[in-house]
């Protein structure tokens, strides 16, 4: 069956919510719709599951690549040419501190934003369906379901006090 | 629009989050004889300071001595506009309710990294190797310094910029679809994929948190290592651990002397009065009477040790830096960033709780800080041999000539003015974190007036 998108457009956050409970009264899965806001509102507010994404994950794993790549260059530079300094080891860790901090930063901020464009689900060429109202306080419910459940599901979002309903 | 009853703020304020975007867009579209004629100026006189920097180049690079002046705009680029963003990172961390109008206005400082990144090469080609001289490179790493110096440099730039398009994406998807024109299509083009979905909001808000964090840990990372590289290390025999430390400090002194100014010119001329309020200076105010008090604290610490010290270099350098070469340059430092600032304005309750009073010492610190960044980037260009173990003698005062005037005020210039064209395709309020602000504020009654609760969120 093909998958149709809808969109309910509800001008305050309670009628929104009495939306989401429609969803679920319905039984459409939570990954299956998404609530579209200008403003962020506290999670949960509308009676949706949390959102979970792995955005922490990349800012360590481009630490530790960072952190091994200033290891790599200070240690085997050292080590390819021993110099000694000041009386000091040739693997001295406070004259390696500069380079594996820089490059440790280094490597989080690439990978974070690496890491945002991916979360973010980008690149993303169409916008989908979409309100400018949104951007103005407006909530929208986007929902994608069977073609069969279209119905039911406009008249669910209108029932719950949907000011416009649309589909693609 | 409504008038809250029972708060500091004062005025009318845009009490929808219809009236926010639309008000904003007002904002942004809206350029009077006053911005374009200010536009000109500032672009005439940023013309004049590639003129200056032409001249300079055309005499070279081999002698350092003629661009102590360009590297103390590099330094005070450093200073004052690159740490400006902190001020946004800081306050959202501690989720101050007050912050809202100022975040942004803050981190939209960061575009002036694209112009210190521009700015940095030609001082790659000035600072000498570190073959033979004392610097922080003790086992002399591949790259070290210039390119290391210069990863700093490109990814405060980078992250920088990162912070700011992350913040402003939602309000970049609002021009995208209320706009006009070049901005909207500039607006679609950055924010073609937002919709505010929930998994949206929560990555931006983990990207801005991450970013922000790594950003505060690069700025003091570079205040640190590019003021010794391209200023103590190039002074013979200038040895002192206090100073980079001192150097981030005064950035964070600058960082909100900058927005306070910022927020003044955008409040008096810019046309948002119903954003900024006292509340934003009064809260400010006590930050800069806390860093002005600090600045003491780091600049004595340094000072005394050499005081003490009493070895003949340290005396060749006190005179040098403090109390004969760059004497005037100190003085105004020290006068503008610590006296006037604290004993004439920021002590005094009824100074700091206002518009003017945090202005004015805000402005001290900026002109104070241009002089204290004239005299250490200027005295160390015009140290001499960078080779030698220590000062033999007291090296004259480098004074400014026509070019290095040039230099110095279209530098200044140019910044101020990519902030200006900046404000014009993104918004300069947070229109998300102020419509988050409506959301999360009611006004209540509480006996026999009315207060505003503020929710804060986990």
């Amino acid at each position: 069956m093909a998958k149709r998108s809808v969109l309910g457009l509800f001008k305050d956050a309670d009628s929104a919510a009495n939306g989401v409970d429609a969803l679920k009264g319905l039984g459409i899965s939570p990954m299956d719709y998404d609530i579209l806001t200008g403003m962020p509102y506290p999670d949960g507010a509308f009676g949706e599951p949390h959102t979970q994404h792995k955005l922490f994950v990349f800012p360590l794993v481009g630490a530790i690549c960072g952190l091994a790549v200033a290891i790599l260059v200070t240690a085997g530079t050292q080590l390819s040419y021993p110099m000694v300094t000041g009386g000091k080891p040739i693997l001295s860790v406070p004259a390696m501190a500069i380079i594996s901090y820089e490059a440790t930063l280094l490597g989080a901020i690439l990978f974070t934003v690496l890491g945002i464009i991916f979360e973010s689900r980008l690149p993303r060429m169409q916008l989908g369906l979409y309100d400018p109202r949104i951007t103005e306080g407006y909530i929208g419910l986007a929902v994608s379901c069977d073609e069969r459940l279209l119905g039911t599901t406009e008249e669910a979002l209108k029932g719950a006090g949907a000011e416009e309903v649309k589909h693609n | 629009m409504h008038t809250p009853s029972g708060n500091s703020h004062q005025g009318t304020v845009p009490s929808t989050p219809q009236e926010v975007v639309r008000h904003g867009l007002e904002r942004m579209t809206s350029a009077g004889p006053l911005f374009r004629g200010t536009v000109i100026v500032l672009g005439a006189l940023f013309a004049l300071g590639i003129v200056g920097f032409i001249i300079r180049a055309s005499q070279g690079f081999d002698d350092r001595l003629p661009w102590g002046y360009y590297a103390a705009v590099f330094g005070y680029f450093l200073t004052t506009a690159q740490s400006a963003p902190m001020v946004a990172i800081a306050l959202r961390a501690v989720k101050a309710g007050w912050r809202r109008p100022v975040a942004r206005v803050a981190e939209m400082w960061t575009v002036v990294g694209v112009l210190n990144l521009l700015w940095f090469l030609p001082i790659m080609a000035l600072v000498p190797t570190i073959e033979g001289r004392r610097s922080l490179w003790v086992t002399r790493p591949i790259g070290a310094p210039h390119a290391w110096d210069l990863l700093v440099v490109l990814f405060l730039a980078v992250c920088g910029l990162g912070l700011l398009y992350t913040s402003a994406l939602p309000d970049l998807a609002a021009v995208r679809e209320k706009g006009s024109g070049f901005r909207q299509r500039f607006a679609r083009t950055l924010s073609s994929f937002w919709r505010g979905t929930r998994l949206q909001w929560n990555v931006l808000y983990g990207g801005i948190a991450l970013l922000g964090t790594f950003y505060a840990m690069l700025l003091v990372f570079g205040h640190a290592l590019l003021s010794t590289d391209v200023a103590m290390s190039m002074v013979p025999g200038w040895k002192d651990a206090i100073f980079p430390a001192f150097h981030a400090l005064s950035g964070l002194q600058s960082a909100v002397a900058v927005v306070i100014v910022t927020l003044f010119v955008l409040r008096t001329w810019g046309g948002y009065k119903e954003q900024i309020h006292v509340d934003q200076f009064w809260g400010l105010s006590k930050l800069l009477l806390a860093f002005s008090l600090l600045w003491f604290y780091f600049w004595f610490s340094g000072f005394i040790t050499f005081w003490y010290g009493r070895a003949p270099t340290e005396q060749v350098l006190l005179r040098y830096l403090y109390f004969e070469s760059y004497r005037l340059p100190f003085l105004m430092a020290f006068f503008l960033n610590f006296v006037a600032p604290i004993f004439l304005v920021l002590l005094w309750n009824p100074f700091r709780k206002s518009i003017l009073g945090p202005t004015l010492a805000a402005a001290f610190i900026l002109v104070g800080t241009l002089f204290d960044r004239i005299r250490i980037y200027v005295a160390a260009f015009s140290a001499g041999d960078p080779f030698a173990d220590a000062l033999e003698h007291v090296p004259a005062a480098h004074l400014p000539g026509v070019p290095d005037i040039l230099i110095v005020v279209g530098g200044l210039a140019g910044a101020v003015l990519m902030y200006m064209l900046a404000v014009r395709l993104i918004p300069v309020m947070a229109w998300w974190e102020l419509k988050e602000g409506l959301l999360l504020r009611r006004v209540r009654p509480f006996l026999r007036r009315h207060m505003t609760v503020v929710a804060k969120p986990d």
